[in-house]
């Protein structure tokens, strides 16, 4: 049976307040506290997708904030899609206006807004989806993408982790790229105010918004911290409101009297990868005498990770086992037999680990059996350090050789592309996303060279997948992909998480947002101050 | 003295051309900056284009001399952290919060360190005296930034009586220049003692003191007016270790220095400010112990040399 | 005999009391004496207070957050702080003393040149330049010690520098010089013999400055690998929860504050007697 890891009661208590309805009494002005994003800068395409204007700025497509479906909360009010999925067309909601006075927003911005995203100096994770997309504005409310390939995920782009954020080509055209540095005029109900370089962002009210929905907040302050620590005795010092605090330190605020509100879906996965197990028949750049080209090796350092405790030490107890790494209810091929599989595949299991070891005999047949566990610093991932030494703890207790290689994420990202990270190492938190990215980033050559496992029968799948446009038959080969992945050990699923926030509950009051964007947390303008 | 300070010049030139070398290979050393900027699942044209775009395709020998000429008028390109903004516009944009808290963090070592140190002095081997070493000493025997979180701790979240962290006015600098000064309270505190030893010992305070001039005035009119240019030679090292210092303190306390700066720019690969960063810190060093050589050479003669 | 007895005199007890506690017993013995393994994790005893805080004999001074024993891991990582401060202090002394040598008796191009360099080192804010290599080869011990050496090595050559221009003017130099010893006999049978002292003096007040300086890089993540428990890294790695297990960082930290006044004081004392003229900086 899987079983499920129930979160610890405290967290949900403050969900139900939460509705759109309440307004503030009095004026209010909520802080919030966020690592520093990767890049600083009002331009989105210059970021790798963390962006930190969320709060002013909006794409077509928005989400609901309870489900997380997609939903016509954003600019566009509705849009269809050719039978091919090769054209999508949105209208564009008339009476939505940018902040400052620079008029409606039109298909136009639409179209100047893809020529900025998609231009050489762009940075944006997920960009490859936009490539070779044209956007043309058929009338001032009506822009039509025609893509060179079929996307049946089209909205992804344009929904909170999306790749397109809506600027105003007026302002553009008045001010250049400096005015958007100066005061970069968006669509949503709060506005942007100023930027303090190394601290932080501000942001106020819309009055009267378009959108009939203004902001139950007065001003939002967004303030950069990487500190942990630092982050925390702010909140302890109630000199903020809310906070985005490393799992291990939530315990010693919650413990203080201050609440978690986390996002209403499971907004991350984490995994460990065998990196480099590019098991396609005649790859020259295999390098055979990594450990984990051995199934049974993957299976059996999959069993010796006691999920439960793990879940305790890193996500201090808030977490669910995470069956297949990519694999999520929401998007194609979610196969719920690969959950209730998951215990007696995966569990925790000593006598079956040294049975497999020795099947395997291991370590005397293997010319070199030492396991690299990389360790690493990442912004948004403060766990990892933590995570490569508890690992070595399960295969150390194992019987498993392991040494921890220390290195920073740019490095690894380096020797990635170079399809040289030949170490067990973990991965940047996945953003729940639709199955196909998943599945192209991890699983199959076409997300090479930064992938980390190759097969056959993947391969195979893939192809027919990315050129379906069957849901039915689609949902078929994403679900025998992720049978392929489980049944291989691919790599070593970790956990599901949910974005969460600590808040001081003497002035927020509630907030519903649904783990939807790559920081987590949006509908910024729906947090509820308390009476 | 014209020549004295014409090879110190000339001497400080050369050291700064070797140090924009370095720091040019160095930062060409740390790695593309590409990987850190480009997304996961970033495509080799994609790759191609932005190494295109930065100009990394070039050959190293072009990318340092158009480093230097450009460095030689202020410009070090743009930033790709801080995309808008030249690297040196971060920089200086980032500067003044740094000034700032050295500033105060200067001032309170010599508040504290010069006192201490002269008291030390007139009463060596008191209570006082060895107290006073054991205080002094504290600071440095503990790693910055756990001293810096066990003073927010305590100051800040416990006591209340200082906002915990963040750029503002003198509440919210206090906790860090303390920490930073007490790494440097040690140092001047024991210059400033054995200084005024040697002072105290001369005939010409002896004499001071047959004449029965008041210990009071013994003290800081004859003995420390000629003991003060030891303490003074030491600003040169401080000015050095406080910006070292900064890069700590500014990350506990998330002070918007050149300090958070340069640690920001180094993990972001942002070459551009890396380098004017680590520029500007020398330069900031270089010319600080130049001015120090130079004041020394007008108060003590005797000391040229070099 | 008598110059003997009086530095034993002199020899602070308290600081080689507590240095012999702390870091050198603990440094040799730690296999015999550590209570546990301390890589070893007690995934049930995860965060235990110290005896006397709510805690067992088990974990004299409670565990980490994988449940390893934090007196262990002290007492083992004495061990890497001594190794440390040892190796780099040994090397940067080396570097130091030879070019100091070298300058202060060449003189001329040679002088100038060697103080140019000292001067860059000094420059080069060190701490930024540790962060540029780790992000090249990955933090690791050979990269500390080589941090250690480049911060240090500078304070030898000045002074040894110093202390030669003055000694090669002296008579007896002067003497050998005209009875044709080499330039090579003179600085190794006259002129080092001579500054012996102050190296030695310089040598012990730098192992707090290395202690710490480690402890500086484990806090931007680029100091010694983990696991090893190096006390830098216990205390960085414990810092951010400084208020629920606070004993995770506050022991560890004793250690550096205990090991480094020790050694602030002792070579305190050991200047006044060895070498009363060295100033401290």
């Amino acid at each position: 049976m899987f079983k499920k890891y129930l979160c610890k009661p405290m967290v949900t208590g403050l969900m139900a307040i939460g509705a759109t309805g309440a307004v503030a009494a009095q004026a209010q002005t909520i802080k919030l506290v966020m690592s520093p994003p990767a890049v600083e800068t009002n331009r989105y395409w210059n970021t790798p997708g963390d962006f930190a204007l969320g709060p002013s700025m909006q794409g077509l497509v928005g989400h609901d904030a309870v489900s997380g479906s997609y939903d016509n909360s954003g600019l566009a009010d509705s849009w269809t899609h050719s039978e091919d999925f090769k054209e999508w067309t949105f209208k564009l909601k008339p009476e939505a206006q940018f902040h400052f006075g620079w008029g409606p927003v039109t298909a136009a911005d639409v179209v100047h807004s893809l020529a900025l995203h998609t231009g050489p100096d762009t940075t944006l994770n997920g960009i490859s989806q936009l490539e070779g997309a044209v956007a043309e504005a058929i009338d001032d409310h009506t822009v039509t993408f025609t893509l060179p390939a079929p996307q049946v995920d089209f909205l992804f782009v344009h929904g909170g982790r999306g790749s397109l954020v809506v600027y105003s080509k007026a302002q553009f055209d008045a001010e250049g790229l400096e005015g958007y540095d100066a005061m970069p005029a968006g669509t949503a109900n709060l506005q942007y105010v100023e930027r303090n370089v190394g601290q932080g962002l501000n942001f106020e009210k819309v009055v009267d918004h378009w959108s009939g929905e203004d902001a139950n907040i007065d001003r939002l302050e967004l303030i950069f911290v990487s500190e942990a620590a630092t982050t925390l005795a702010k909140l302890l010092a109630k000199e903020v409101d809310i906070v985005i605090l490393p799992r291990e330190l939530q315990g010693e605020a919650l413990d203080a009297g201050f609440e978690a509100i986390p996002s209403t879906n499971a907004s991350n996965q984490t995994t460990m990868l065998f990196n480099g197990s590019f098991l396609l028949p005649g790859y020259e750049g295999l390098d055979e005498t990594l450990p984990w080209l051995d199934i049974r090796i993957r299976e059996a350092i999959n069993r010796s990770i006691d999920r439960v405790t793990m879940i305790d030490v890193l996500y201090d107890g808030r977490a669910e086992i995470l069956p297949v790494f990519g694999m999520d209810p929401r998007h194609e091929g979610y196969v719920p037999e690969l959950a209730e599989r998951f215990e007696a595949e995966y569990g925790y299991d000593m006598d079956k680990v040294k049975a497999l070891m020795d099947d395997a005999d291991y370590p005397d047949s293997f010319s070199n059996p030492v396991i690299p566990i990389l360790s690493s610093t990442l912004a948004g991932n403060p766990e990892f350090p933590a995570m490569a030494e508890l690992m070595q703890v399960f295969l150390d207790e194992a019987g498993f050789q392991t040494e921890i290689v220390e290195m920073d994420w740019a490095n690894l990202g380096a020797l990635r592309t170079a399809r040289e990270a030949k170490f067990f190492h973990p991965m940047r938190n996945l953003p729940v996303k639709p199955s196909a990215v998943g599945i192209r980033n991890y699983y199959s050559a076409a997300g090479a060279p930064r992938n980390n496992y190759e097969d056959e029968v993947i391969e195979g799948l893939m192809t027919k997948y990315m050129a379906s446009i069957d849901p039915a038959e689609r949902e078929e080969l994403a679900g025998g992909i992720f049978t392929r992945v489980f049944e291989q050990y691919a790599v070593a699923p970790l956990a599901s998480i949910s974005a969460e926030v600590i808040v001081n509950p003497e002035t927020v009051g509630g907030w519903v947002f649904p783990g939807t964007t790559s920081v987590g947390i949006s509908h910024f303008g729906s947090i509820v101050p308390a009476e | 003295m014209l020549r004295f300070v014409l090879t110190r010049l000339s001497q400080m030139l050369v050291s700064l051309l070797v140090i924009t070398f370095i720091v040019f290979s160095l930062s060409h050393l740390t790695g593309s900056p590409i990987d850190s900027l480009l997304p996961d699942d970033a495509t080799p044209q994609q790759i191609a284009s932005l190494t295109e775009h930065l100009g990394l395709d070039r050959p190293y020998y072009v990318q340092y001399l158009t480093f230097l000429q450009n460095a030689a008028v202020g410009d070090f390109g743009d930033s790709t952290k801080w995309k808008g903004s030249t690297a040196a516009e971060v920089v200086l944009e980032r500067l003044p919060a740094t000034l700032q808290l050295g500033g105060l963090a200067v001032l309170i070592s010599v508040v504290a360190a010069i006192p201490m140190g002269v008291m030390s002095a007139v009463r060596r081997g008191s209570i006082f005296d060895r107290m006073a070493g054991v205080v002094a000493l504290l600071g440095q025997s503990l790693p910055a930034f756990w001293l810096g979180i066990v003073l927010m701790w305590i100051f800040a979240v416990i006591l209340g009586w200082f906002p915990t962290s963040g750029y503002g006015g003198l509440t919210y600098m206090i906790l860090p220049a303390v920490g930073m000064a007490w790494f440097q309270i040690a140092a001047l505190t024991r210059l400033t003692r054995s200084a005024m030893l040697e002072v105290l010992d001369t005939e010409y305070v002896k004499l001071a003191r047959i004449k029965g001039v008041n210990e009071r005035q013994v003290i800081w009119k004859h003995a420390f007016r000629n003991a003060a240019i030891v303490p003074i030679t030491y600003f040169g090292v401080l000015a050095g270790s406080l910006l070292t210092g900064s890069v700590v303190m500014e990350t506990v306390f998330a002070w918007p220095g050149t300090g958070l700066l340069a640690i920001d720019a180094i993990r972001g690969r942002d070459f551009p400010v890396v380098q004017s960063v680590v520029l500007f810190f020398a330069v900031f060093y270089l010319l600080a112990n130049f001015l120090v050589d130079v004041l020394y050479a007008i108060i003590d003669p005797r000391i040229r040399y070099g | 005999m008598a110059r003997k007895l009086k530095f034993l005199e002199h020899l602070p007890f308290l600081p080689i009391a507590v240095l012999m506690i702390v870091l050198i017993v603990p440094a040799f013995f730690a296999d015999m004496i550590a209570p546990h393994d301390p890589y070893k994790a007690y995934l049930r005893n995860r965060m235990e207070p110290p005896l006397f805080f709510g805690g067992t004999t088990e974990f004299i001074l409670g565990t980490d957050r994988l449940g390893r024993d934090i007196l262990s891991r002290i007492m083992h990582g004495a061990r890497y702080a001594l190794i440390i401060s040892l190796a780099g202090i040994v090397l940067g002394a080396i570097v130091g003393t030879l070019l100091g040598l070298i300058a202060g008796y060449m003189r001329g191009h040679i002088e100038a040149l060697i103080m140019r360099v000292v001067d860059i080192t000094f420059a080069l804010p060190s701490i930024l330049l540790a962060l540029a290599l780790a992000s090249v080869s990955g933090p690791s011990f050979e990269l500390v010690i080589f941090v250690v050496i480049f911060v240090i090595w500078g304070f030898f050559a000045r002074q040894v520098r110093a202390e030669t221009l003055i000694l090669r003017e002296l008579d007896f130099v002067a003497r050998a010089r005209v009875a044709g010893a080499s330039d090579f006999r003179i600085l190794y049978r006259y002129i080092l013999p001579n500054i012996v002292n102050t190296i030695v003096v310089l040598a012990t007040l730098q192992i707090g400055v290395v202690i710490v300086l480690e402890a500086t890089l484990s806090f931007l993540g680029i100091g010694i690998p983990r696991p090893v428990p190096a006390w830098g890294l216990l205390v960085a790695d414990g810092r951010q929860l400084i208020v629920s297990s606070w004993w995770i960082s506050f022991f560890p930290g004793m250690a550096i504050l205990l090991t480094v006044l020790s050694v602030n004081m002792l070579g305190d004392s050991m200047r006044d007697w060895l070498d009363p003229k060295l100033r401290r900086v």
